[in-house]
């Protein structure tokens, strides 16, 4: 369905107004540049890592792509509007889908958003019964066992805080998608928690 | 409203990001539906595990160390010259502008003195305008009786509330178990900048916590103002204004939990 909710979304306006006190001041020197780099965006080092590390499920990787998108941003700091944050997330989002292409590439392909059907039914009710009670690990297994489109934007909203707007911007869809996606995340996760108890003999308590 | 509408809405209802008029219409809904009352409870549950349960791989120290050499800067024999080196010295000789500069060095060197006499004496004058500001936006919204612009009592509906319409992200403690029951957030503009208002309750009195980002750390203060408390402090990046018609011991615990709160991310 297209969403007629996204009018009722509270971004489609435009959030308060803010300054921007971070524009490149005119003749900045080359330290100078460094030392804003270093105070506005690697405080979010942790969250490009994070981000980093759930889309390749691998430590090494993560440090390579972790490491290459931020020296990538430094690159296009200039290019830098408003909050440092999202920002990054955009390019390592984006350097971690350009790893994926070119080595796993079976993992970017084949989840198209078109065949999600967005509307939990009644019937689902049990499938998400007890999230309370799942287990750490086959939680944490479930969310690496999503399709990366969805993985991603449950870790954005869920371990990163980020709003709707932010997440469409950093993932590059639209707020409807992002809400479908998350949907279909969140649905996926408690089937996959749900088969993983059955699979382990641990009954997920009804 | 039909089920499917409020299905498809349950997601944006519980990440906070609904806006009033269509909350209110989805709350009226649910409060006449229990099984959507209760696939919104299972939604929560979801979102809240996840939040709890998944890892959060912070990055290795020495990888952001990595990271912060691997920046480009200049050798470290002096910094390059900026554009304007050239202009005000094209002929390589700063002998000839001598004469010119000397009046305007001795001129920025008063302009600075006067800046920097100008900031020292101007500073309690900022201090005292946003305390009249805050205290102002806590007996407004008392008056008013308009608390709140998001009414939750859950830090996870609130902080992504304020977060989304900020340009920071507010540090949101839940104090409940020590008696400071959250109610909810609001928006506010103090010191000429949006801010976030986290709403607190004792017993019955009402606490506003006003919280921007700080720079640098600023000594604690306290003071009271026509019957009200107020609390200045700065921890963490974040400066927290705390209101309240409370008495002063409780507003002090309150005060110290928020500053530990807001230590260790």
């Amino acid at each position: 369905m297209t969403l007629a909710a996204d009018s009722a979304l509270l971004h489609e306006a435009d959030p308060v107004s803010l300054r921007n006190p971070d524009s490149a001041p005119p003749h900045e020197t080359l330290n100078e540049r460094k030392r804003r780099f270093e105070q506005m965006v690697l405080p979010h080092f942790d969250a490009a890592y994070n981000l980093a590390r759930w889309l390749t499920r691998n430590d090494q990787d993560a440090r390579d792509v972790a490491q290459e998108a931020v020296l990538r941003a430094y690159r296009f700091f200039e290019g830098l509007r408003g909050e440092a944050k999202p920002w990054l997330l955009t390019i390592v989002r984006n350097s971690c889908f350009t790893w994926l292409a070119a080595n796993r590439p079976a993992e970017t392909v084949g989840f198209e958003d078109g065949a999600i059907e967005l509307l939990p039914s009644d019937d689902d009710g049990p499938e998400m019964q007890a999230a309370r009670n799942f287990d750490r690990k086959m939680l944490n297994d479930a969310i690496a066992g999503l399709p990366a489109q969805f993985r991603e934007v449950l870790i954005l909203r869920e371990l990163e805080d980020m709003s709707y707007k932010d997440i469409a911007r950093i993932a590059d869809v639209p707020i409807g998608t992002v809400m479908s996606r998350l949907a279909r995340a969140r649905r996926l996760l408690a089937e996959s928690v749900r088969a993983a108890s059955n699979i382990s003999g641990t009954q997920v308590p009804k | 409203m039909t089920n499917d509408e409020a299905n498809t809405l349950l997601h944006a209802y519980i990440d906070g990001e609904l806006d009033p008029a269509k909350t209110l219409e989805l709350e009226a809904h649910l409060a006449g539906n229990p099984s959507l009352r209760a696939a919104c409870g299972r939604l929560r549950e979801m979102s809240e595990a996840v939040r709890l349960k998944a890892d959060y791989h912070a990055a290795p120290a020495w990888l952001e160390e990595r990271v912060r050499a691997a920046l480009p800067a200049e050798p470290k024999n002096g910094p390059a010259r900026p554009a304007w080196w050239g202009w005000l010295n094209p002929a390589g000789s700063l002998a000839a502008y001598a004469d010119w500069l000397r009046p305007a060095a001795s001129f920025a060197a008063v302009a600075l003195v006067t800046w920097v006499v100008a900031l020292g004496v101007l500073r309690p004058g900022e201090d005292e305008r946003i305390t009249q500001e805050v205290l102002a936006s806590h007996v407004r919204s008392t008056l008013a009786n308009r608390f709140y612009d998001v009414a939750s009592s859950d830090q996870h509906t609130v902080k992504p509330w304020l977060s989304a319409r900020l340009a920071f992200s507010p540090p949101v403690a839940d104090l409940s178990a020590s008696g400071f029951q959250m109610i909810g957030g609001r928006l506010d503009y103090i010191g000429a900048q949006p801010v976030a208002v986290l709403v607190y309750k004792r017993r019955q009195h009402m606490i506003d916590v006003f919280v921007w980002p700080a720079e640098g750390q600023k000594a604690e203060q306290t003071q009271t103002r026509d019957g009200f408390n107020i609390e200045r402090i700065t921890n963490n990046g974040m400066t927290f204004w705390i209101v309240s018609d409370l008495n002063r011991d409780e507003l002090d615990d309150l005060a110290r939990m928020l500053a530990e709160r807001s230590a260790a991310p």
